[in-house]
């Protein structure tokens, strides 16, 4: 076993001129990508005594990589000791808010006081960057050989059952009993082994980021803020995204603010590019003043996978599994934005389920279903599940939830705490009618009221 | 009701990718499979989808994208917005391309 190439702690960067050391036929699995399913399902190999070889194709874990972002760690805690992790703000307030183009904003904030307490709900923003790279070294610690500046180009195949991968190193075959796809949501390996399709292009939206940097006082005072506490702000309706269907976001880091928007990259093909959306978003009054002053010190973007549990590959095959993103493992039902849990539940799933199948020296997709179930009974299928209806439904809507009410609101606030000579009764009525209108009048508000009823249940 | 004014001065593409670092591979990792499909297609959603301005079609051209590979920020977007499914995308050879410091 070739485990002195790893130095304690240290990330292995081999030179690329020289050869690599030849971990062919070396580890008992090998996994694709460094991002939270890849590291959380080598960690969890690694813990059960595994020889585990993980590959990144970026110079350090995280620099491929890009989300909102909060990171969910329900699980990633039962893994690693967070405290000393690299996190940015745990959330103590979230705020939904509904912009109109017409530079209208109804919000609805929330501050629980239980979030203020340890482990704060289990939700933090961090940077990726950072935090990839820490997680990664998790994994090190416990075992694991990362080898970065290397892709994986292909899987090798016996038969029907894949046998290991191919990379884009000199003499770069490395052969495994198992290889666990964890390479986001362009997953080049994975499509072109025919383990899955790619998605459609309505499955799939696009996303564009900037960080701003502003002093701590800054944020501070701007999101009411104190100590570690931070912000996650989510936006909707025609301010947030013009045309299209989606959402913005702001999140606040220690030092900056990240702000962005997700679309459907079928409302980008249609014309409304995600630079002009952007850029529409942070001028909106009710977002250009949290970021006013900032440094803008990083553009970036990234796909999503929006599909649901519809569309989700098979997650097991003859010698290898899918995780994270790969699998279409993302929850966007507008209210949450979730996908790094989901990633590391993943993670840790078809870990256990591969140590357990190597112990009875099996690989194949039937010693490896434990995953499959497992995840089934997870919170991850099964919220993808329950909430498989909402993009569909929010689409057919769009005009009404995205235009229509979001100036229905501002009318109605407008009206009820209208300032004049007439009475505080006729204002309620008026106030009732606008919202009444726009939601197509009783009938109408009724069905509406029906049909998202499972938003909150 | 007036309408949004913008408070956030304006920026331009290139001003947003001159923050992003990148490490250039020397060859570029995106094409286009067939370019007859492109000299035929009218709509070049290629052009609207991309956040980094890789893609342009010259107007009095031959219709064929030219692409701009070292701003690629390696998003997937165009993967999904060419209808024709024409964009040929690979990852940028060992280590190359985008390197996110933030992300
Ligand atoms: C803009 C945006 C906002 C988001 N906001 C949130 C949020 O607030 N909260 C939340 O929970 N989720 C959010 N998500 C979703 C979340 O980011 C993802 O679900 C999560 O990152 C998936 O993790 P992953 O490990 O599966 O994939 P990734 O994090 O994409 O990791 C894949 C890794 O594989 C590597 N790789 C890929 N191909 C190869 C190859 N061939 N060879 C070697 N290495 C390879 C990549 O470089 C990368 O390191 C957001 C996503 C986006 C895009
Ligand atoms: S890449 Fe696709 S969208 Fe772009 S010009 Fe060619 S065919 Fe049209
Ligand atoms: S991957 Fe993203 S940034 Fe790169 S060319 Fe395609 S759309 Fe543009």
């Amino acid at each position: 076993m070739s485990h002195e190439a790893t130095t304690a702690g240290g990330l292995q960067r081999p030179d690329l001129q020289t050869e690599t050391p030849n971990y062919d036929d070396a580890f008992d699995a090998v996994v694709v990508g460094a991002g939270l399913a890849g590291t959380a399902a080598a960690l969890t190999m690694a813990r059960d005594g595994l020889d585990v070889l993980m590959l990144e194709r970026g110079p350090a874990p995280g620099t491929k990589n890009v989300f909102g972002g909060v990171l969910y760690t329900p699980t990633i805690r039962e893994l690693v000791d967070i405290d000393d992790a690299p996190l940015e703000r745990y959330i103590a307030e979230k705020r939904f808010s509904i912009l109109s183009s017409d530079g209208d904003e109804t919000a609805i904030s929330m501050r629980p006081g239980a979030w203020r307490d340890d482990p704060h709900n289990d939700s933090y923003t961090v940077l990726r960057r950072r935090f990839d790279e820490w997680f990664a070294k998790q994994a090190v610690d416990a075992g694991v050989t990362l080898v970065t500046e290397t892709t994986v180009t292909g899987l090798l195949r016996d038969g029907g059952a894949v046998v290991g991968v191919t990379t884009d190193r000199p003499d770069g075959e490395i052969h495994a009993p198992v290889v666990v796809l964890a390479e986001g949501a362009n997953s080049l390996v994975s499509e072109g082994a025919d383990l899955k399709e790619r998605p459609e292009r309505d499955a799939v939206a696009v996303s564009v980021k900037e960080v701003f940097k502003l002093d701590r006082d800054t944020i501070d005072d701007r999101f009411r803020l104190d100590g570690d506490a931070g912000a996650a702000y989510q936006y909707f309706g025609e301010g947030a995204v013009g045309e299209a269907v989606g959402g913005g976001f702001v999140y606040t880091n220690k030092r900056s603010v990240s702000v962005g928007v997700v679309y459907r990259v079928e409302d980008a093909a249609a014309g409304q590019t995600p630079e002009a959306t952007l850029d529409a978003f942070e001028s909106h009054p009710a977002v250009a003043p949290l970021i006013r002053g900032g440094r803008r010190i990083e553009y970036s973007a990234h796909v999503v996978p929006e599909g649901g549990a519809r569309a989700m590959p098979d997650l097991v095959h003859d010698g290898a599994v899918v995780v994270g993103d790969a699998a279409g493992l993302v929850l966007n039902s507008g209210v949450h934005l979730e996908g790094t849990n989901m990633a590391v539940e993943s993670g840790y799933h078809a870990g256990k389920a591969i140590a357990a199948a190597l112990a009875d020296d099996r690989s194949d997709a039937e010693a490896l279903a434990a995953y499959t179930r497992d995840l089934d009974q997870s919170f991850v299928v099964e919220n993808l599940r329950h909430y498989d209806w909402f993009q569909r439904t929010i689409a057919a809507d769009r005009q009404f939830l995205f235009e229509d009410l979001p100036r229905a609101l501002a009318s109605a606030e407008t009206e009820y705490f209208k300032m004049d000579r007439t009475s505080k009764d006729e204002h309620t009525g008026a106030a009732r009618d606008h919202l009444v209108a726009a939601a197509g009048g009783w009938f109408g508000a009724a069905k509406r009221a029906w049909r998202f009823r499972r938003m909150l249940s | 009701m007036s309408t949004a004014q913008p408070h956030v001065p304006d920026v331009s593409i290139e001003d947003r990718l001159y923050t992003v670092k990148y490490r250039d591979a020397g060859e570029s990792h995106l094409g286009v499979e067939n370019p007859d499909v492109c000299a035929d297609c009218t709509t070049n959603e290629c052009t609207s989808v991309c956040p980094a301005a890789v893609w342009t079609v010259d107007p009095d051209g031959d219709g064929v994208p030219s692409i701009a590979y070292e701003n690629c920020l390696e998003c997937g977007t165009c993967r999904y917005g060419c209808p024709y499914d024409n964009v040929e995308w690979t990852y940028p050879k060992t280590g190359g391309g985008v390197v996110f410091k933030q992300g």
